[in-house]
C-alpha cells in the first residue's frame, strides 16, 4: 500500500452514489471500495461482489456445536456421571435439546463474527486515518484507483456530469 | 399491470369434476367400509379446521403487513384476500358439526360423574359452543370483508383517510384474531380430549394456520405463473415468502417442543395422556410429523438460493401442506376416534373434495377485480422491491 494514489468521490445520498457506481464501472474505472453508513440495496450487484461465504461457515460451526453439545451431554449422563433425575432414563433426548440448541447458536454466532474479523483483517492495533469525519456518519464515498495516468479528477468529473456529488478529491497513500 | 385472472370454464369444470368425483368416492368409501360415525365426523372437523386455517392465515398475513406499514407484499396482496372468501363457506360447514357433536366430543351429552367435566361445563356446553362459533365467524367474516373493501376503495382514491381506515381494520382484526384463534382452538380441537389441557395450544394451532397459508400462497403464485399471470412477482418476493416459511416452521417446532418437553418433564398423568395415546398407536406418524414440518423446511430452505427459486419453494410448500394436515390429524383423530383412527381412502377423498372446493372459491374470488392492486400507496415500493 505504499504511495498509492486514489480519488474519493463524496455523495449526500445513496441514489446518486449508485448511479455513479454504475457509470464508473461502465467506463472501466477500478473501484477500490465504497463507504456507506448503511447497507445499500443493489450495491453488491452494481459492484458485482459475490455473496459472502460466511453463512456456510456459520452452518458448519453450528453443526459442530450441535454435535459437540449433544455428544458431551450423552457421554456425561450415561458413562461419566450417570444420575437419575426425576425418574427419567439416563439417555433422555428431550433434556439434551435446549442445551444443544444453545450451543449451536453460540458456535454459529461466534464463528461468524470470528470469520468476519479474520477475513476483513480487523485486529486491535489497526490504524485508521479518516480523510473526512462524515464518513462515519452520513456520507457516501466511492474510492477509485488513480494509479493509471488517464484517471484524473477532471476525467472523473466529466464521467459523472449530471450526478450530484459533494466533492471529488485526490489522495496519496491513505 | 392491468392483469385480470380469467377463471375459464375449462378450469371451473375440472375443479367441479374433481369435487364431484371426490364426493362420490367419499360416499362409496363410507358405504363399503365400516368406519363408524366418529371417524367420518372427525374428518369433517379436520378438513373444516384445515381449510378455514388457510383462509384465516391469509387474513393474518395481510393484516400484519398492513399494521407494520410493509410494502413488499402488495403485488401479491390479492391472493390472501381471495383466500378469505372461503370463510363464509367454512362457517356453514362448521355449523354442520352440530349433528356430529356426540361422535366427536366426549363432553357433549356426557352423563355420569366426572369432576373435571363438571367444572368445565360452564365453558364446554353445546349452546355456548355454538354461540362462540357464531361470534368467531361473524367477527372474522366482517373484519376480513371490511379489510378487502377498504383495499378496493384505495384503488380509486388514495386519500389518507382511507389508508388510516384500512390500517384500523387490520389492527382490529389482529386483536380479535389473537383472542379467538386461541379460544376457537380450545373449542374445536383441544376439547376433543376434554380432560387434557395445554396453555400453548392456541399458539400452536395459529402457527399451523399461518404456515399452511404461506405455503398455499406460494403454490397459488406458482400456479398463476404457470398460467401466464403475475409476471410482476419476482424472485425477491418469493425470497421473502421463503424466509417466512422457513422461520415460522422453526417457530412451529419451538412450540411443538415447548409443549412436549414440559409435559414430559412434569410427568403428570392428566397431561401425559395426550402424548401416550399418540405415541402408543401412531408412533411412526408422530415422528413423520416432526420430520416433514421441521427437517424438510429447515434443510430445504436454509440456503439463500433455495429461498429464491419459486419451483423449489413450491415443492417445500407441498410438503408443509401435507405435514400440517397430518399435524391436525394427530391433534384430532386419536382423541376423537381412538385407536381405530387411520389415514385411509376416506381421509384422502374427503380432503380432495375440500381442496377442490377451496381452490374453486379462491380462484373465483380472484377473478373478480384485478390480479394486482392498482393505485395502492405501497404498490410502487412493492414493484421495485429488492430483498
Amino acid at each position: 500500500m505504499s504511495n498509492r494514489k486514489y480519488i474519493s468521490i463524496s455523495f449526500n445520498d445513496e441514489v446518486p452514489m449508485l448511479q455513479a457506481v454504475r457509470k464508473l464501472r461502465d467506463s472501466n474505472e477500478t473501484i477500490l471500495d465504497v463507504l456507506s453508513p448503511f447497507p445499500v440495496h443493489g450495491l453488491d450487484d452494481a459492484l458485482s461482489i459475490k455473496r459472502s461465504r460466511i453463512p456456510v461457515g456459520g452452518f458448519i460451526f453450528g453443526a459442530l456445536g450441535a454435535i459437540l453439545a449433544f455428544g458431551f451431554q450423552a457421554w456425561v449422563f450415561t458413562i461419566d456421571y450417570p444420575l437419575i433425575i426425576g425418574g427419567k432414563p439416563y439417555f433422555s433426548i428431550p433434556t439434551f435439546i435446549p442445551i444443544t440448541f444453545e450451543v449451536t447458536v453460540l458456535f454459529g454466532g461466534l464463528s461468524m463474527v470470528a470469520a468476519f474479523l479474520i477475513r476483513s483483517k480487523l485486529k486491535p492495533e489497526i490504524e485508521f486515518e479518516s480523510f473526512d469525519e462524515r464518513i462515519t456518519d452520513d456520507l457516501f464515498v466511492i474510492l477509485i484507483d488513480s494509479g493509471e495516468e488517464k484517471t484524473t479528477v477532471e476525467s472523473i468529473k466529466a464521467t459523472l456530469s449530471g450526478i450530484q456529488t459533494i466533492k471529488i478529491n485526490e489522495h496519496t497513500n491513505g | 399491470m392491468d392483469e385480470q385472472f380469467n377463471f375459464r370454464k375449462k378450469y371451473r369444470n375440472i375443479l367441479l369434476t374433481i369435487a364431484a368425483a371426490g364426493l362420490v368416492l367419499t360416499v362409496i368409501s363410507i358405504l363399503i367400509q365400516t368406519y363408524g360415525a366418529s371417524r367420518i365426523w372427525a374428518n369433517v372437523l379436520l378438513n373444516n379446521q384445515y381449510f378455514m386455517g388457510i383462509a384465516l392465515g391469509g387474513a393474518f398475513f395481510v393484516a400484519v403487513h398492513r399494521v407494520a406499514l410493509s410494502g413488499w407484499h402488495t403485488v401479491l396482496q390479492r391472493l390472501p384476500d381471495a383466500m378469505t372468501a372461503f370463510l363464509p363457506v367454512a362457517f356453514i360447514l362448521m355449523l354442520l358439526i352440530y349433528f356430529g357433536m356426540n361422535h366427536i366430543y366426549a363432553w357433549a351429552n356426557f352423563e355420569g360423574h366426572n369432576e373435571v367435566l363438571e367444572e368445565k361445563k360452564a365453558w364446554l356446553n353445546i349452546p355456548f359452543f355454538f354461540i362462540r362459533m357464531i361470534v368467531y365467524f361473524s367477527g372474522w367474516i366482517a373484519l376480513t370483508w371490511l379489510m378487502r373493501r377498504s383495499s378496493d376503495t384505495l384503488m380509486t382514491s388514495s386519500e389518507m383517510k382511507y389508508q388510516n381506515q384500512r390500517r384500523l381494520f387490520a389492527c382490529l382484526f389482529l386483536v380479535f384474531y389473537a383472542i379467538t384463534v386461541s379460544t376457537s382452538s380450545w373449542d374445536w380441537i383441544m376439547s376433543v380430549d376434554p380432560l387434557w389441557f395445554s396453555t400453548v395450544f392456541g399458539w400452536y394451532v395459529f402457527i399451523s394456520m399461518f404456515v399452511t397459508s404461506l405455503a398455499f400462497i406460494t403454490l397459488l403464485i406458482w400456479l398463476l405463473k404457470r398460467l401466464g399471470y403475475l409476471r410482476v412477482v419476482r424472485e425477491d418476493h418469493v425470497h421473502d415468502l421463503g424466509i417466512l416459511l422457513f422461520s415460522f416452521s422453526i417457530f412451529w417446532t419451538y412450540l411443538w417442543f415447548a409443549q412436549y418437553e414440559l409435559i414430559w418433564y412434569g410427568h403428570l398423568p392428566e397431561e401425559t395422556t395426550y402424548y401416550i395415546t399418540r405415541l402408543k398407536d401412531f408412533k411412526p406418524l408422530f415422528f413423520i410429523n416432526l420430520g416433514i414440518n421441521f427437517v424438510v423446511p429447515f434443510f430445504g430452505l436454509i440456503r439463500f438460493r433455495s429461498k429464491r427459486q419459486l419451483g423449489w419453494v413450491a415443492i417445500i410448500a407441498i410438503f408443509l401442506l401435507a405435514g400440517h394436515w397430518l399435524d391436525y390429524w394427530l391433534m384430532i383423530m386419536p382423541g376423537a376416534v381412538g385407536e381405530k383412527a387411520g389415514i385411509g381412502i376416506l381421509e384422502v377423498f374427503m380432503t380432495v373434495v375440500y381442496a377442490s372446493v377451496f381452490i374453486f372459491i379462491v380462484l373465483r374470488s380472484l377473478s373478480v377485480g384485478p390480479l394486482v392492486v392498482k393505485n395502492d400507496p405501497f404498490i410502487k415500493e412493492s414493484l421495485t422491491y429488492e430483498s
